[in-house]
């Protein structure tokens, strides 16, 4: 499972499980946090892309961080 | 028109396996499959599997020089089908030859590895993996063969040879942009469009979820180009040769200065001040910490995703996955760009 920047390239080329990542120099964080914001952040979109292993996803799916 | 043609020891009737040591030989005229290619075939150099692999500058060397002392219009190698070794070898002798002057005409699957190692530079006919295809392959290649000598080779069908890397300019009457905009309309409406770019890979099937991460092993993955401080194994900026794998097993995060990322397509200033946002091993340990997470593998997996060949890229995914599902891992978290 994908965590990306850039979902849709990574579904073009058949990715299946994609959360789309903060930014392209930093997917899974946010230099405009605080430390503590940012660990949240982190520990958010690590357990997004768990939940995510867990889900019968269809072929090429992207899940946003927060909602679905 | 004349050719040399390449063999392994196996078509060239030295032997099987047992003969993978052959050293180079060369035989007048046509030999084997050599003797259906629909071409003038004035010699065939011969070379053992293991001999090329593991002697490589000799074999070329020697093969070589009896190519060039043939001046043929064309050298033709294999076809290898999905023979790795032989692959390679004809991938490399046609490169080299090519380098000579020499245009050159193999045949193999489009997944050996022989077709990196050519390197752009032959014409490669793509064929299946078993060698009950020969009798449809040779008179492609013969074919092919003439196309290349005789300068029309650009000209053929798309799919007659494996894509060179190269790209050749043709005028087409309308720009780009109004066949853009044409192509999109017809999808609005629902009318059939030839989309004039296609993606090259395979769609592989979702994997079944997993009924639990809490009771599985995950492992951590990347294409960001992460690796410890100073790059041991001096993973490429870009055009990654291979992928590496490091013991993340004591660490509870990447620390900065210990960890950085080598990746040649983005800005890793931010990234290096803190590691974490590329592989977020900090929030992952928190989460196994808690029970979320059964077991990380004590490897992060690593490579650098910038222009990165796709076939390499294949490989090192298979290759990665294969040790992953070696070890046990359910689930494989990637990060990257």
């Amino acid at each position: 499972m994908l965590v990306t920047a850039l979902p849709t390239i990574a579904v073009m080329i058949g990715a299946n499980r994609v959360v789309r990542g903060v930014a392209i120099t930093n997917p899974t964080g946010d230099p405009t946090l605080s430390a503590a914001d940012e660990l949240a952040l982190k520990r958010t979109i690590v357990s997004r892309a768990l939940e995510m292993m867990e889900a019968d996803v269809p072929p090429g799916t992207v899940w946003e961080v927060k909602g679905e | 028109m004349n050719a040399v043609h390449f063999l392994n020891q196996f078509f060239a009737g030295c032997g099987g396996e047992e003969a993978a040591s052959q050293r180079p030989l060369r035989l007048d005229g046509a030999v084997g499959p050599g003797r259906q290619l629909d071409i003038a075939v004035s010699a065939t150099v011969v070379c053992g599997d293991d001999y090329f692999g593991e002697m490589e500058s000799e074999a070329l060397g020697q093969l070589l020089q009896w190519i060039e002392d043939e001046k043929p219009d064309v050298l033709i190698c294999g076809p290898a089908f999905a023979a790795g070794r032989y692959g390679y070898a004809c991938g490399t002798l046609a490169r080299e030859a090519v380098r000579r002057g020499i245009p050159a005409v193999c045949g193999m699957h489009e997944e050996n590895p022989g077709v990196l190692a050519a390197d752009g530079a032959a014409y490669i006919v793509p064929t299946g993996e078993g060698v009950a295809g020969m009798r449809k392959v040779l008179p492609r290649m013969s074919d092919l063969a003439h196309a290349v000598v005789e300068g029309r080779a650009e000209s053929a069908p798309p799919g007659t040879y494996l894509p060179r890397g190269q790209r050749a300019n043709v005028f087409v009457e309308k720009s780009g942009a109004d066949r853009a905009i044409e192509m999109m309309l017809a999808k609005i409406a629902g009318d059939s469009y030839e989309t004039e770019a296609k993606p090259p890979l395979e769609k592989v099937p979702v994997p079944q979820a997993l009924a639990s991460v809490a009771n599985a092993t995950i492992a951590l993955v990347t294409e960001a180009g992460v690796v410890p401080k100073d790059n041991p194994d001096r993973l490429e900026q870009c055009r990654a040769k291979g992928w590496h794998s490091y013991d993340i097993s004591g660490l509870d995060s990447l620390q900065s200065g210990s960890y950085e990322s080598v990746h040649g397509g983005f800005d890793v200033h931010v990234a290096n001040r803190d590691p974490n946002r590329l592989v977020p091993l900090d929030a992952v340990r928190a989460l196994q910490r808690e029970g979320r997470i059964g077991r990380v593998d004590g490897f992060l997996y690593s490579t650098t995703g910038n222009c990165t060949a796709t076939a390499r890229s294949l490989k090192f995914g298979r290759e990665i996955a294969q040790r992953l599902k070696e070890i046990g891992v359910a689930a494989a978290l990637v990060t990257g760009t």
